[in-house]
């Protein structure tokens, strides 16, 4: 025994293992199988939090996701994380806790002055007093309402902090959402008659509310048994399913066991992403407030609460409970502290009589029937009640250290109105009931207003037999419906939602909703639940609100004078409950974030000093060089131009176009004619989207009549796939043409500089490389070093090069052998960088211009618009406003002082005219060739300023470069280098 | 998340598949205008109820299919290649 | 107990066991005109072509089909480009020949808890009884394309080369926790024994 709460053993705790921990500095101990909240009430706390309003003590509701109050920060070695539900938190050794929104001390805190003023701070008071002026908010009023208000303190969370959590895929014939009483029958009768099955419970053991009564206990273990000897039914303890997504597809998450985290290097969550083909909804039923002042008072817990306190933990919640109930049900929690030696106060009873009441009159206990609770005192803890006549008369004050309360139960309906279910009111219990469809799944047990265990396993089975006899199973004959202990008989519960009493009744304790704002939110014509909501804040947070959800409801109808079934419940979206981010990003952090493309060559880049840059999923070598700055980048561009240099290509995407229709298919997805093409040769070509935009660029090369193989850049190569299929399946469909991504197949290098040509000569005995067999945009087969691979003549540094492709399981000795072949022209691996040197010098576009706003006249390549003949994207490049003048234009950018540099998006301003920018730097580098910083530039009405002087600004940087506009064709514009 | 059920693959997670668009389109003529091409691009009728469209199964086949979904339930009714016409 | 899980469960040792496939890999695309030639063409160089979703076996060669009027090939190891070539004349007029050994990566997986594994990156359901031996599928995994084959003696998983390094370090650390190791590389004729012939 640890703590003077705990008087019995526990169905979940192990009283000889204790479990030392702190809570707000002080060492207490616990026993292995408590959660946090248990431990807590076995050393007698009672205050565990400061409400997020008007910071009242507050202390333990519930014992489960639902509790509104008892949320705590957890410190651990990294760090500190905030609202954690103490009722859920398994206790462990060292585990260290604290409360929260208090200041200096949970036991006199400074904010609860604002409980004084409370009627200066009603709901809507943050809209309506924080309006004006606009900079008020960001400078005043937020950071003040942060400190006062809010849950727990949000730290950064640096480095590792967030624990590791994975993501896990299920597929099944059923989910059963829910192990009490309704889904363990509901799963038997499933799992006999061979269905998969998973069952997934929130909590750490299967039985929900069988776990309560000590009848249950033999009929539960003997179906836990036969469900785990059924080889295709899991069950899922600590899962709780967090939503519904449609098309059977559902999210779950696990917390993990101590040994199941211990196996998975400290995992604590678990991600499940189940597809069931039908869902078996039996998530019960939640006992629920009642709306009277004081019902926040620490002390004041749920009577359901305060059983499975007893039950699973052994620890009494009070010494001398009082009871304030509408129902029998809430009865068992008074016969089972009875008979766990306990001495109950008094009952409180709405009812004139019960069956309840008769019992436990028997039993000596005394029983004020049509009676409410008008008031309690003390304020850190229960002390008294006060008990008022069904008119809110003063009868008398009973002295209790606890009350226990219950208002009825509301079947859990979240997942169901997820599904599309209809709610419909159910008098006897006085809630709503969900209707789902049966191609969906079934309702079954409380969920379903079928309260009793006996009834609601019958459900179960009902349900099962239903989605059996769908799904084509028969239904199994091996029922436990024989077996069940019967039901209790029952007086039917009485509606009460509010007490008719001066003071603060909460309906939402966690975000401090009264029922005088629901009635406020009701006058300032805040009329619709949902907007309600909005209004008051009631059925927001951790919680949702849950425990007083329809009370907030009931007093919203009264207020309005219109039935609760016209009101209706808020829409629970998903998350049911609070989901670490990190068990959201599940293992795909950090290091694996996204997946990493490597070139057939990474290994021989990095042994090369290569320093990488991410594009796309790509690692590109950027330069080989570990130094920062540009004399690396610029000694590989310059050697380039001055002799010759090879860089990777292989990430540019590579379609192979197949086919008797191959010819025609690229001539419709292409502006250009691909049909004219030889056997042989190469041509760049563009491609629009089919607004009339520029899409990609590249070079198709015809290897035979019907055989073609496209480059795409790299950015785009997916993209343009997809392009290519989509239309080739939707436009063409009678086109006999084959589309293959090779992207990976080949590895490609680029040989470029006036001495590729001995380069390449070196490596592929036998062919002629002289301008009159192998001219520029020549293609064809060739043999590279022995390995049977293609040669291109074609350039995208403007220099004299070539494009040699072989499989990639021989790159490396093809590279090899181009290096050695190079080696007495000194041949230079370039990277990323040298390349878009190389590049902008020459003109050449790439991403950064053919960015999806540009169109060909825009780049200046409207001559390559075929000018007969349809193709994607010609009808809608010919809107007259994209002929514009004053559209943005590519032109080439030099500072007029040689000695400036230029930077990537630098705005481009008229120094005579207004401020307003007339285009922006879209690439710019450091020139090898035009000694100065050139740029390539979208400017409006571009080609018409060549020779004109513009100011280049970053207003970000604070610079200012006055530049000229020259041609974008900055470098050999005659095009002779190419064809040198 | 929608499940679509490929006629090639199988029923597969939304994820697996590229959106493409409204197939109840077809592409005009290549002379057929600029206000027979706007319309094709752009009109769109954003409508409340069936709605048929193209998803290209980049995750899986890589074949086009056309989808006969329900915009506000999500339902699909039915599944079929380009040429297939759909309910 | 099906027959799928029996034929499953049968070679399936504790824990989860990795290793590289050394295979040539070539994809025969039928053009639409002649396509239903394919099937002799193929038949007569001893390979029998798997129905659609499927993966079938014959003298030590397999062929995959995941994709409708496409089939994947898993052929012994050849020199660079020989088994294309070979097929690309057998096929010429019938289908496109591409080869893909170097643009796609083979692992052979197997053991108890591949699918324990499998199920934190792949979406699809391998329960035995839904994905028996003799079943393909292209899907995505880890984030990246990959093509399954479920055999007699485990899975082959195709992967591009790009990628292929980025799934076997995904498989390796996620199979941490499941004991999982390398073993000796597998070929395909230790791949193609016992397969179904032809799937239905």
């Amino acid at each position: 025994m640890r703590g003077p709460g705990r008087i019995a053993p526990g169905l979940l705790t192990d009283a000889t293992r204790p479990v030392g921990f702190r809570f707000d500095g002080r060492r207490m101990s616990g026993v292995a199988g408590d959660t946090l909240a248990s431990a807590l009430l076995a050393n007698g706390v009672r205050v565990v939090g400061r409400s997020f309003k008007y910071h009242r003590p507050r202390g333990i509701v519930t014992a489960g996701p639902e509790e509104p109050c008892a949320l705590i920060d957890v410190i651990g070695p990294d760090g500190r994380e905030p609202n954690r539900l103490a009722t859920t938190l398994a206790l462990h050794q060292d585990l260290a806790a604290e409360s929260q929104n208090r200041w200096p001390s949970l036991e006199y805190d400074v904010g609860s002055l604002s409980d004084l003023f409370a009627r200066f701070l009603p709901a809507g008071f943050y809209y309506k007093t924080f309006m004006a002026p606009g900079w008020a908010w960001e400078r005043v009023y937020e950071p003040l309402i942060r400190r006062a208000a809010g849950l727990g303190k949000l730290e950064a969370i640096v480095g590792d902090h967030a624990d590791p959590a994975e993501t896990l895929h299920e597929h099944a014939d059923v989910l059963v959402v829910g192990a009490g009483a309704a889904g363990l029958a509901a799963a038997h009768r499933l799992g006999a008659s061979g269905l998969r099955v998973l069952l997934a419970e929130q909590d750490v053991a299967l039985g929900g509310g069988s776990l309560l009564d000590g009848r249950w206990d033999s009929w539960r273990a003997k179906v836990c048994a036969a469900l785990r000897a059924f080889h295709h039914v899991r069950c899922l303890p600590r899962t709780t399913v967090l939503g519904a997504y449609g098309h059977g597809v559902f999210g779950a998450l696990e917390t993990l066991s101590p040994e199941e985290s211990a196996r998975f290097g400290g995992l604590r969550e678990r991600l499940r992403i189940v597809r069931a083909r039908r869902v078996v909804l039996a998530t019960g039923a939640l006992e629920r407030l009642i709306a009277f002042p004081g019902n926040d008072t620490p002390g004041v817990m749920l009577a359901g609460a305060a059983l499975k306190f007893l039950r699973h933990y052994g620890v009494a919640v009070g010494q001398r409970p009082a009871f304030f109930v509408n129902s029998d049900e809430a009865y068992e929690t008074l016969f089972a502290l009875l008979e766990a030696g306990i001495a109950c106060a008094g009952v409180i009873e709405v009812r004139e009589k019960s069956l309840a009441a008769e019992r436990a009159h028997a039993l000596g206990v005394e029983v004020h029937a049509a009676s409410l609770v008008a008031a309690v005192s003390g304020r850190r803890g229960v002390r008294a009640v006060r008990i008022a006549d069904l008119g809110g008369r003063h009868r008398r004050w009973l002295q209790a250290d606890c009350l226990l309360i219950s208002g009825g139960y509301s079947p859990v309906t979240s997942l169901a109105s997820q599904l599309g279910a209809a709610l419909n009111w159910r008098e006897a219990i006085a809630a709503f009931a969900p209707d789902l469809a049966p191609a969906i799944g079934q309702v079954a047990g409380s969920a379903r207003g079928v309260f009793g265990l006996a009834a609601a396993a019958r459900d179960g089975e009902r349900a099962a037999g239903a989605i059996a006899a769908e799904l084509g199973r028969s239904p199994s004959g091996a029922g436990l419906a024989a077996e069940l202990p019967p039901d209790t008989e029952a007086t039917v519960m009485a509606a009460l939602w509010e007490v008719p009493a001066r003071g603060k009744a909460f309906v939402d304790l966690q975000n401090d909703v009264t029922s005088a704002d629901v009635r406020l939110a009701a006058r300032e014509g805040y009329e619709h639940v949902e907007h309600m909501k909005r209004f008051t804040t009631h059925g927001m947070g951790t919680d949702q609100g849950r425990i007083g959800a329809l009370v907030g409801s009931a007093v919203l109808a009264q207020a309005r004078g219109v039935p609760l079934a016209e009101v209706g419940l808020t829409k629970a979206r998903p998350f049911l409950e609070p989901v670490p981010f990190a068990a959201l990003a599940g293992a795909e952090v950090r290091e694996h974030y996204k997946p990493k493309r490597r070139l057939p060559l990474h290994e021989w880049h990095e042994s090369a000093g290569a320093r990488f840059v991410p594009t796309g999923l790509w690692l590109r070598p950027l330069v080989y060089s570990p130094q920062p700055g540009w004399d690396a980048v610029l000694a590989e561009a310059r050697a380039v131009r001055r002799s010759v240099g090879i860089t990777d290509v292989s990430t540019l995407g590579k379609i192979d176009v197949q086919g008797p229709d191959a010819a025609r298919f690229l001539d419709l997805i292409y502006a250009n004619t691909f049909s004219t093409l030889k056997v042989g040769r190469a041509r760049y070509g563009i491609m629009l989207r089919e607004d009339g935009m520029l899409f990609d660029d590249g070079t198709t090369s015809r290897l035979a009549a019907e055989h073609f193989v496209v480059t795409t850049t790299t950015a785009n190569a997916a993209a343009v796939l997809e392009h290519m299929e989509f239309h080739l399946q939707a436009v063409c469909p009678d086109l006999d043409v084959l589309l293959t991504d090779v992207g990976d197949q080949w590895a490609q290098f680029a040989v470029a500089g006036p001495r590729s040509r001995e380069v390449v000569a070196g490596v592929c005995e036998g062919v002629d490389l002289s301008n009159e067999s192998f001219p520029f945009m020549a293609a064809g087969h060739a043999v590279i070093a022995g390995i049977p691979g293609r040669l291109f003549r074609i350039s995208f540094s403007g220099e004299l090069a070539y494009e040699v492709a072989v499989p990639a399981r021989s790159a490396l000795a093809a590279w090899s052998a181009l290096l050695e072949a190079g080696r007495p022209c000194d041949i230079t691996p370039y990277g990323l960088d040298a390349l878009n040197t190389l590049r902008i010098e020459k003109g050449h576009v790439t991403s950064a211009e053919l960015n999806g706003n540009t169109s060909a006249g825009d780049l200046g390549l409207e001559r390559l618009l075929k000018p007969h003949g349809d193709f994607i994207g010609r009808a809608l490049s010919q809107r007259p406003g994209l002929a514009a003048p004053d559209r943005l234009q590519l032109v080439g950018v030099r500072p007029v002082d040689r000695t400036l540099p230029l930077r990537n998006g630098l705005q481009l301003l008229d120094p005579e005219g207004r401020a307003a920018s007339l285009g922006y730097v879209t690439s710019a580098t450091p020139s090898v060739e035009l000694g100065s910083w050139v740029g390539l530039a979208l400017v409006a009405g571009g080609r018409r300023r060549i020779g004109r002087r513009l100011t280049a600004l970053s207003p970000v940087h604070g610079e200012s470069t006055e530049i000229e506009i020259t041609s974008s064709h900055m470098l050999d514009p005659e095009n002779l280098r190419v064809r040198g | 998340m929608l499940r679509i059920p490929c006629p090639w693959c199988g029923e597969r997670d939304e994820t697996e598949f590229r959106y493409r668009g409204d197939a109840s389109r077809e592409r005009p003529a290549g002379d057929a205008g600029l206000t027979a091409f706007t319309t094709y691009v752009y009109a769109r009728e954003n409508r409340c109820g069936w709605h048929l469209e193209w998803w290209l199964h980049v995750g899986g086949c890589r074949r086009l299919l056309k989808v006969l979904r329900h915009t506000l339930s999500h339902e699909i009714r039915a599944v079929g290649g380009p040429g297939d016409s759909l309910g | 107990m099906s027959a799928g899980e029996a034929l499953g469960a049968a070679s399936e040792a504790p824990g989860v066991e990795l290793a590289a496939c050394a295979v040539e890999i070539v994809e025969l695309a039928a053009f639409r005109a002649r396509a239903s030639e394919l099937s002799g063409i193929s038949r007569g160089l001893g390979l029998e072509l798997a129905a659609p979703g499927r993966a079938a076996a014959g003298s030590g060669q397999l062929s995959v089909c995941v994709r409708p009027g496409r089939w994947l090939l898993l052929l012994p190891p050849d020199s660079p480009g020989a088994q294309a070539a070979l097929w690309q004349r057998a096929c010429a007029g019938v289908a496109a020949a591409l080869d893909h050994s170097s643009g796609l990566v083979a692992l052979h997986l197997a053991g108890a808890e591949l699918r324990e594994v499998l199920s934190r990156g792949c979406r699809l359901d391998l329960d035995p009884e839904v994905f028996p031996p003799g079943r393909a599928a292209a899907t995505l995994m880890a984030q990246v394309g990959v093509i399954l084959a479920r055999l007699p003696a485990g899975f082959v998983l195709l992967t591009p080369a790009s990628t292929a390094r980025h799934v076997r370090e995904w498989l390796t650390a996620t199979g941490r926790p499941f004991g999982l190791t390398a073993g000796p590389d597998v070929t395909v004729a230790e791949l193609s024994v016992a397969a179904p012939a032809v799937g239905g």
